[in-house]
């Protein structure tokens, strides 16, 4: 799909960079955060966020200059990651930016929540089932003598 | 069309509004009370979203400063490490509160008789007593009998909420240094009570609780205060309180919605604003009879500005915790180091509370800043050591009033009406420092009792600055304090305080259940001297 904001190709770099940020897990439970298509959202916020337009244009620029006529595809994840260190030193923020953004996305995620072990779903209306509150935890505290001071007009 | 004048004019639907509304109601009197914010509604809440820990940075932050709310007044923090944080709304700042709900203990009302510092409330702990019992069942306060931290009887009304895996683990811990804890006394309903849901355990209470069984003022004293008479007009905010050629104060100047200026006369005035706001608008009534600000022939408006200092400690576990499950900020308290110990090299004391874990965002988000957290390779490894295996803890610490602290009105920033913006200066005292290096050394070692392999700490806690205190203290002396110990100013015999600035002190614990229970003893004061309240 060609988004508003990145063609086909700057798309697919993007997911690229965004896998690199938060790769698939190595036991396979938790996707990358450009296969669970988190570029598709960052292009889109683009269009009404001209900070995050600038900011990611200016990075994809760089990625694709520093990659050389290969591209980025073409290079092993070390070198992934060298690359987009280096390109953070030239588009100063661009990682903790990145980083920032994919966080917040990635982690609010249903396939994500599952694979954390949470329900896939907002904490309301539904909430957590727990256990009452066990009484005997208290009992050395129940044995102690009273901590508060007492005042001249009774307790 | 002006209104026609009202008996009983309220500013600020809070939490101490609205106590005194509903009290005040059964005298059927005109009683209309004036908020700057609006109704709330479930809907509203950040919980039922997908990004509902996001919003704790948007528009449920806790500044008022980032909300982008025309609703909120900015408040410059520039000048104190602690910012300030507040809501403004039907219900005020209980929206956001976490709902702890201890009392003081009865040596809070008396610090000069006991440990020779600031000075002792002109009322105290058993006149509060039957007032306190009337909050919580008001409010519908979760809790157990029995605490040896306080005189009893003390019985909240219903049972405790559930501690969880977390809160269990974190008692154990207590309970190998044989220190004092006991389930915290929580204003959120454990099951169905008074037509309020029972506490779902969801965990979203500090952006507001959807279900309701949170005890914010907008379920609880409002409804029944509206039943009964009082009337709310949402989205006006007072300017100034005007007084009379008699020096009495005679009604108020506001905005309404729109922006337009409207006046509103009144018998009498009660200010309900909260530690911030309520010295903010006396210093912006300036009149002939009071050049310094409203009921301010003391000086002591905006002065002694308390917070509760705060200090956070985190431990990681080797396990999960199921630290998302349950309310926020209402599990268990420690009052191991309350009071006063001549051993030690500060006066008075602190309370630890217990907190939940963070959500899956704010977990990322927070070992980003905090660099424990890796983008890249090592990420989901990383992130893992921390998701669902932290557990939090505040310390509580004791602030000692200081007149150099203070509350006074930005000369450049305004609100959206044009009203000048609060201003608060603030240092932390040499006690509170030594109290705060104290509290953080003893939460690592119960920490690591109950099996936390690391720790980290924050303190002073720069975003707690939600105890709002002090700024129009009570006292039988009129060359030192602003009201007398029934609330009433002492300059102005129509005008009344209610909110968390009448208090002389701060004691070391969360300050809602006093300023409420006050505000019912103000209340009760008021009815039984009906005839002659000016007198
Ligand atoms: C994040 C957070 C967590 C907290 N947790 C706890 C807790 O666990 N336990 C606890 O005891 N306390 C807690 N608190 C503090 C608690 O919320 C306050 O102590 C309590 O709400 C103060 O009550 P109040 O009536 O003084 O003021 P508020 O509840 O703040 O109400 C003041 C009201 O006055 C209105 N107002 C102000 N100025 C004007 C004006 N000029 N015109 C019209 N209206 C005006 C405001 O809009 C507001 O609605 C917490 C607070 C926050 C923010
Ligand atoms: S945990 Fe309970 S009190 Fe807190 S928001 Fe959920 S239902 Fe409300």
């Amino acid at each position: 799909m060609t988004n508003q904001t990145l063609n086909d190709e700057r798309l697919q770099l993007l997911a690229s960079v965004l896998d690199l940020v938060i790769p698939p897990s190595p036991d396979g439970n938790k996707p990358g955060a450009g296969e669970l298509g988190l570029a598709n959202q960052l292009a889109a916020g683009m269009a009404g966020d001209a900070m995050m337009a600038a900011m990611i244009g200016a990075g994809l620029d760089k990625i694709e200059q520093l990659a050389g006529p290969d591209g980025f595809a073409a290079l092993d994840p070390s070198q992934r990651q060298s690359l987009l260190e280096k390109a953070n030193e030239e588009v100063p923020g661009l990682v903790p930016f990145l980083t920032f953004r994919v966080y917040t996305l990635y982690y609010q995620d249903n396939r994500v929540l599952e694979a954390l072990g949470l329900a896939p779903r907002p904490p309301h209306p539904v909430g957590y089932e727990m256990e009452p509150f066990d009484e005997s935890l208290l009992a050395p505290v129940r044995g102690r003598a009273k901590l508060y001071r007492t005042t001249e007009r009774g307790e | 069309m002006p209104e026609a004048p009202v008996d009983v004019l309220i500013i600020g639907a809070g939490a101490s509004g609205a106590a005194i509304a509903w009290s005040l109601a059964e005298t059927k009197m005109n009683i209309l009370c004036l908020e700057q914010g609006d109704w709330v509604k479930s809907t509203d809440y950040p919980g039922i979203g997908a990004d509902w820990e996001l919003r704790q940075f948007g528009d449920f932050g806790l500044s008022p400063n980032g909300r982008g709310r025309s609703e909120d007044y900015p408040v410059n923090d520039d000048e104190s490490p602690i910012q300030a944080s507040m809501f403004n709304a039907v219900g005020g700042s209980t929206i956001l509160y976490a709902g702890h709900f201890p009392r003081f203990h009865p040596s809070d009302f008396r610090v000069r008789a006991l440990d020779g510092v600031a000075d002792d409330w002109p009322i105290d702990y058993d006149l509060l007593a039957p007032y306190y019992e009337e909050n919580e069942r008001m409010m519908g306060v979760s809790g157990l009998a029995g605490d040896p931290a306080y005189p009893q009887p003390k019985k909240p009304p219903l049972p405790p909420l559930p501690l969880g895996k977390l809160g269990n683990t974190l008692a154990a811990g207590f309970n190998q240094l044989g220190w004092h804890w006991w389930p915290s006394d929580s204003a959120i309903a454990s099951q169905p009570y008074e037509g309020r849901d029972g506490c779902i355990n969801a965990g979203t209470c500090l952006v507001g609780c959807p279900q309701g069984a949170k005890a914010s003022t907008d379920v609880t004293y409002w409804p029944l205060a509206i039943r009964q008479g009082v009337r709310i007009k949402t989205r006006c905010r007072v300017r100034e309180i005007t007084v009379g050629d008699n020096g009495l104060a005679d009604g108020v100047v506001y905005f309404d919605e729109d922006g337009n200026e409207q006046k509103q006369k009144a018998e009498v005035v009660i200010v309900a604003c909260n530690g911030i706001g309520t010295p903010r608008l006396l210093l912006n009534s300036k009149s002939k009879q009071f050049p310094d600000g409203l009921a301010n022939r003391s000086g002591m408006v905006g002065k002694n500005l308390m917070f509760h200092p705060y200090g956070l400690v985190r431990g990681v576990f080797p396990e999960r915790l199921e630290g998302y499950k349950g309310a926020t900020g209402c599990v268990i308290m420690s009052q191991e180091f309350y009071e006063t110990d001549p051993a030690r090299d500060f006066v008075r004391g602190y309370s630890f509370e217990m907190l939940r874990g963070m959500g899956p965002v704010f977990t990322a988000l927070s070992g980003m800043s905090t660099g424990d957290v890796d983008w890249g390779a090592d990420h989901h490894r990383t992130y893992d050591e921390f998701f669902d295996r932290t557990a939090g803890m505040v310390v509580i610490c004791e602030d000692l009033p200081e007149a150099c602290n203070t509350v006074t009105l930005d000369p450049q920033r305004t609100d959206s009406n044009g009203m000048p913006a609060a201003k608060i200066t603030y240092r932390l005292s040499d006690n509170s420092r030594k109290m705060l290096d104290h509290a953080i050394e003893r939460a690592k070692e119960v920490l690591h009792a109950a099996g936390a392999t690391r720790t980290t700490t924050e303190a002073p806690l720069q975003v707690a600055g939600w105890h709002l205190m002090g700024t129009a203290r009570m006292g039988r002396d009129p060359e030192t304090s602003v009201v007398n110990e029934w609330g009433r100013a002492h300059d102005v015999r129509n005008l009344f305080i209610v909110d968390g600035s009448v208090f002389v002190t701060s004691a070391a614990v969360n300050p809602t259940n006093t300023i409420q229970s006050l505000a019912l003893y103000v209340a009760d004061t008021m009815k039984k001297n009906l005839a002659n309240l000016f007198d």
